[in-house]
């Protein structure tokens, strides 16, 4: 997720979209690659991705993720459904050891494209938006803030426990534990960091939740309001009926393709 | 005369996992705009006695109770925690515990209690811009409260509590974790709150600080009141050591002076007056 100042994200045209525009697009679009038997689709989404990150101003980090996960999975399932899919009828290369069949291959494409879209859809809705922008959103539609605090807990606190475990790694050091070394070393060294570690999370545990008592987190009776604000413009709402369409048509063609009144693929 | 915004009444304490009472018949009132400092060594029930006044004992802390604590006229046993914070607020030591861990920017961590009291956000902006300015973090407002320093942390976490508006405000300790200039800057914020009016309730350990600045001191030793009344009043008793408390460094400059030959009528506890006492003994 980015911080509230990286500007050069937020204040992009994805990044001030409404996160719920983009969570939405995210499922729809992708439940539309995997319910629609055309193994080329998922790649025309992720292209269009392309554009949207280009957008966002993360293109690089992008393109990163999409080719460094695509790659590794097309080569794996290529190998596993290309030569041993159970589906593969027509033979389109004989390597010797094993035949490359074409609807192995074909299904590769769908799981891979299916994949690389959902993938491409939430690295975007991560990378363009403000964890406190996307709680707000969640709220805003219903979701209970109690819910809404647990997930920005637990992902602020983790940096916290990271900053407090480095201070104690540190004065075991000062008092003479090794803590560098090999892999086996370190981890070593890292266990007796477990105990104060989890000893002053559960102390600051209370003291937080004193917190949390004197501002009001136990009000039941008030409505929530929130400090940031979403907005959901009419380009928002359409994208989001566009991306639901998109998805009602794909189960429609679907369920013809499967009573046998059209054929896709 | 001053309205009493707090009034303790035989209240004591034990929690439910120990065996003595943390706090013991402790009686007595506190005028609205007064600085009252609490000290004592630790273990006398500083802290719970804090926890108490906001509410946090018996709500949060459960045990044997006797006595009532009443602010503003409301019982803190019958009045939620959250009621309770807009009258009272409370900062304690470590100021990283005190952040919400749900904001991005000091703007949103200092407006979290608004947010679940349900505050419109016009008001909210407006009451977080004030805030900012008043603790002195208005140039911080856009940063991410984890990556600020302990001193600026906690002066966040006092705004957090002061944005709720209430009239009294519980500091426990809150500078102990601070370097002396953090330390300082919130001294100075408190000390201005109080000089606008805001009744102030303050645990330390700092005596020079306290002796300076308190209008009433409390001294407490295992969850007993010893001593109460000004500055003055409570560091001249001879007995205070017996109850774990150092007097001020210019009250023993005084007594030494004292007890060198040097006519001293009042015992000073505080800066100015000392040194007016050393100018008189070199003279004379």
């Amino acid at each position: 997720m980015v911080g509230a100042n990286d500007k050069h994200i937020l204040e992009t045209p994805v990044g001030r979209m409404n996160p719920i525009t983009k969570a939405g697009v995210a499922l729809f679009v992708g439940l539309t690659a995997l319910i629609l038997p055309i193994s080329w689709l998922g790649f025309v989404f992720t292209a269009l991705y392309f554009i949207a990150a280009a957008k966002g101003n993360i293109l690089k980090p992008f393109a990163k993720i999409i080719f460094s996960f695509g790659i590794p999975i097309t080569l794996m399932l290529l190998f596993i459904q290309g030569f041993y899919s159970p589906l593969n009828k027509t033979f389109i290369l004989d390597c010797g050891f094993a035949k490359l069949g074409l609807e192995g291959v074909l299904n590769m494409l769908h799981i891979v494209g299916t994949l690389l879209t959902f993938l491409a859809g939430l690295y975007i809705l991560n990378q363009t938006t403000y964890i406190g922008r996307l709680v707000a959103a969640l709220n805003d539609i219903g979701m209970s803030p109690k819910a809404g605090y647990l997930t920005l807990a637990t992902l602020n606190v983790v940096p916290q426990m990271q900053r407090r475990m480095h201070g104690i790694q540190e004065a075991q050091s000062a008092r003479g534990l090794s803590t560098g070394g090999s892999a086996l070393e370190r981890f070593k060294a890292f266990i007796p960091l477990l105990g104060p570690v989890v000893l002053s999370s559960l102390t600051d545990a209370q003291e937080r939740g004193m917190t949390l008592e004197t501002h009001g987190f136990g009000l039941k009776e008030n409505k929530h309001t929130s400090l940031v604000t979403n907005t959901n413009t009419p380009t928002d709402k359409a994208i989001l009926y566009g991306a639901a369409v998109l998805f009602v048509v794909a189960v429609v063609l679907t369920v013809l393709n499967g009573v046998g009144i059209i054929a896709i693929g | 005369m001053a309205e009493e915004v707090i009034r303790v009444e035989d209240f004591s304490f034990k929690y439910r996992q120990t065996k003595k009472y943390a706090l013991k018949h402790l009686d007595f009132a506190i005028k609205k705009g007064e600085f009252v400092c609490v000290i004592g060594q630790n273990g006398s029930g500083k802290s719970t006695l804090a926890s108490a006044l906001v509410g946090l004992v018996p709500q949060y802390f459960v045990g044997n109770l006797h006595g009532r604590i009443l602010i503003e006229g409301h019982d803190t046993q019958h009045t939620s925690i959250s009621e309770l914070s807009t009258m009272i607020g409370l900062v304690f030591q470590n100021p990283f515990n005190q952040l919400s861990y749900t904001a991005g920017t000091v703007a949103e961590e200092l407006a979290y209690g608004l947010c679940n009291h349900g505050v419109p956000r016009e008001e909210m902006v407006e009451r977080v811009d004030r805030i900012a300015r008043i603790m002195r973090i208005d140039h911080i407002i856009d940063k991410n409260p984890l990556e600020l320093s302990g001193g600026q942390v906690q002066r966040v976490a006092l705004g957090s509590s002061l944005i709720m508006e209430p009239e009294i405000v519980v500091l426990d300790e809150c500078t102990t974790q601070l370097d002396p200039m953090g330390s300082e800057e919130i001294f100075d914020i408190v000390k201005n709150l109080n000089a606008d009016g805001m009744t102030v309730v303050m645990a330390d350990h700092d005596m020079e600080r306290v002796a300076r600045c308190a209008d009433c001191v409390i001294v407490l030793d295992r969850g007993e009141i010893v001593a109460q009344g000004s500055p003055n009043e409570v560091f001249s008793q001879p007995d205070l050591r017996e109850h774990g408390v150092e007097p001020p460094d210019f009250l023993k400059i005084a007594l030494a002076l004292k007890e060198a030959g040097v006519k001293v009528d009042r015992l000073p506890v505080t800066e100015e007056p000392t040194i007016e006492l050393v100018k008189e003994a070199i003279h004379s």
